[in-house]
C-alpha cells in the first residue's frame, strides 16, 4: 500500500479499519507503520483516496 | 500530575463525558490529540432537539445556523418526497463552535484539558487499567488516573488498548466527503437527501443548509468503485455554488461494540459506536450515552469501585435508554443494503402515493414482513 500525504484528509477512517493497527493518526499527521498485510481496507476506506494499491515488487 | 478519571478525546463526547464527570466534584482531565477543539470538523451539523433536551441545555443562538422544518427525500429516478414530520425539526449547527462551546463548558466544570496530546498507551496492572502514557509537548508523561474514559473516535486507540475492539469491517464504515458552499439555491428550513447508485453507491448525499445560500453538501458512500470525494465532485458539478470548506470522515454504522467498558475503561460516542446505523447520526447518541459515562466514571471513584462488574452499569444503562433503538436500526440498515434503486424509486413513489400497490413488486415486501414494523415507522416519520 501506497499513502500520499499530500491527499490525507486527517478523519483517521483508515485507522479504524486496518486489522493489525498499524496506521496511527497523530494530530494533522499520519504514520504508517512496518508490518502491512495489503489487505486494502485503507484503500477502500479512505474518502480522499489518498492510500493506493502498490505494485508487486513495491509491497 | 494525578487524576481521578482521564477522557480521551476532546470533541462532543469527551466534552460531555469529561462535563458530567466534573460536575460530582472529581479530578477530570480531557485529552486531545489536535491542537485546538472540534477541527478538523467530520460531521454535517445536524441534530435534533433531543440533544439539548438530553443536556438540559438551551440550544446556543450564536451557532444555530438554520432551524429544520422537513425534509425532501430524492429517488434515483428523480421523484421528490416532501415530509415536514416533526421528528425531522431540529437544527443545522456550526459543528466546530458547539466543540468548543462543550469543552469551554466542561473547563468551567473543573475539567483539565490537555491539547497536541497523543495517548500512546495504557497503563495496566494486573489487568486493571490505571492511567495513561501520553505524548505531549516532546515528553512521554505517564499519567495515572482511576478511570478512562474512550471518546477518540472511530478510530479509538483506548478501544484497541483495552482489547474491546480489533478495528471495524469496511462494510460497517462509510466513508464521507462534504462541501460547505455558498451561492446555493436552497430552502433554509428543508434537508435534501438524495439516493441512487451512480450518486452515493451504499449511501445517499446530503445538502443540510447553513442559511439563505449556505450549505454542508456530502455524500457517504460504501462499495463504491471510487472514493467518496470522486462522487462528491461529479455531484456538485451541476450546482452552482462556491466551495469554502472541505471536511472527511469514517462513520461506524455497524452497530454499537460487544462490549464498553472493561476494568478501569469506559467507550462512548463514535469509539463505543454509538451512530445511528441507518442515519449515520450521533449526536444525540452522544448527549445520552456520553453524559451518562461521565456521571458512572465519577460514581465509581467516590465508591471507591473500578471493578469492570461495577463499571458494567454503564452498558446497561445506556442499552436502556437507546439499545433498542439501535438494534432496530441496525436491522433497517440491512433492509436497505437489499434495494436497489428500483426498489428505492418504488418506496418514493409509495410514499407519495400512499399505495401499497407500488410496492407489490418489490422484493422489499418479502423483507417487510420480517420487519413488519418498517413501514409503520415510515409512516410515522415520513
Amino acid at each position: 500500500m501506497i499513502f500520499q500525504a499530500d491527499l490525507c484528509g486527517y478523519c483517521g477512517a483508515c485507522a479504524s479499519v486496518c486489522p493489525l493497527g498499524i496506521i496511527e493518526l497523530n494530530g494533522y499527521k499520519i504514520e504508517v507503520l512496518e508490518g502491512c498485510n495489503n489487505c486494502k481496507n485503507c484503500i477502500h476506506i479512505c474518502p480522499l483516496g489518498a492510500f493506493q494499491e502498490a505494485k508487486k515488487d513495491e509491497i | 500530575m494525578k487524576y481521578d478519571v482521564v477522557v480521551v478525546g476532546g470533541r462532543i463526547s469527551g466534552s460531555i463525558a469529561s462535563l458530567y464527570a466534573s460536575k460530582q466534584d472529581v479530578n477530570v482531565l480531557m485529552i486531545e490529540k489536535n491542537q485546538e477543539i472540534g477541527t478538523p470538523v467530520q460531521c454535517a451539523g445536524g441534530v435534533t432537539r433531543s440533544f439539548f433536551e438530553t443536556l438540559q441545555m438551551k440550544p446556543p443562538q450564536k451557532l444555530i445556523c438554520s432551524e429544520i422544518e422537513g425534509a425532501i427525500l430524492h429517488a434515483p429516478d428523480g421523484e421528490k418526497f416532501l415530509t415536514k414530520n416533526s421528528l425531522l425539526q431540529g437544527y443545522i449547527l456550526e459543528r466546530k463552535m458547539l466543540d468548543k462551546a462543550l469543552a469551554i463548558k466542561s473547563a468551567e466544570a473543573g475539567t483539565d484539558i490537555m491539547l497536541k496530546a497523543q495517548v500512546k498507551d495504557l497503563i495496566i496492572e494486573k489487568g486493571q487499567v490505571k492511567g495513561v502514557i501520553v505524548r505531549h509537548q516532546g515528553k512521554l508523561l505517564e499519567i495515572p488516573s482511576k478511570i478512562v474514559i474512550g471518546a477518540d473516535g472511530v478510530e479509538s486507540q483506548v478501544a484497541r488498548m483495552a482489547g474491546l475492539h480489533n478495528g471495524h469491517n469496511p462494510q460497517d464504515l462509510i466513508s464521507c466527503a462534504q462541501y460547505e458552499m455558498v451561492g446555493l439555491d436552497i430552502d433554509p428550513e428543508i434537508l435534501e437527501f438524495y439516493f441512487g447508485f451512480n450518486k452515493a453507491p451504499g449511501g445517499y448525499v446530503w445538502i443540510f443548509p447553513k442559511g439563505e445560500n449556505r450549505a454542508n453538501v456530502g455524500l457517504g458512500v460504501r462499495y463504491g468503485a471510487n472514493s467518496a470525494i470522486y462522487y462528491l465532485n461529479k455531484f456538485i458539478s451541476h450546482l452552482k455554488g462556491k466551495i469554502v470548506e472541505l471536511n472527511v470522515g469514517g462513520v461506524p454504522i455497524g452497530g454499537p461494540l460487544k462490549k464498553t467498558y472493561s476494568h478501569g475503561v469506559l467507550l462512548t460516542g463514535d469509539a463505543a459506536g454509538h451512530v445511528d446505523p441507518v442515519t449515520g447520526g450521533g449526536m444525540h447518541l452522544s448527549a445520552v450515552c456520553s453524559s451518562l459515562a461521565g456521571k458512572i466514571a465519577a460514581e465509581a471513584v467516590i465508591n471507591e469501585n473500578l471493578s469492570s462488574s461495577y463499571l458494567s452499569r454503564y452498558e446497561k444503562e445506556w442499552k436502556k435508554r437507546i439499545g433498542k433503538n439501535l438494534q432496530r436500526s441496525l436491522k433497517y440498515r440491512a433492509l436497505f443494503d437489499n434495494m436497489d434503486d428500483e426498489e428505492l424509486n418504488s418506496l418514493i413513489k409509495f410514499l407519495n402515493t400512499n399505495d401499497f400497490k407500488s410496492l407489490s413488486t418489490l422484493s422489499i415486501l418479502k423483507l417487510a414482513r420480517e420487519y413488519p414494523k418498517l413501514f409503520l415507522v415510515l409512516k410515522n416519520i415520513l
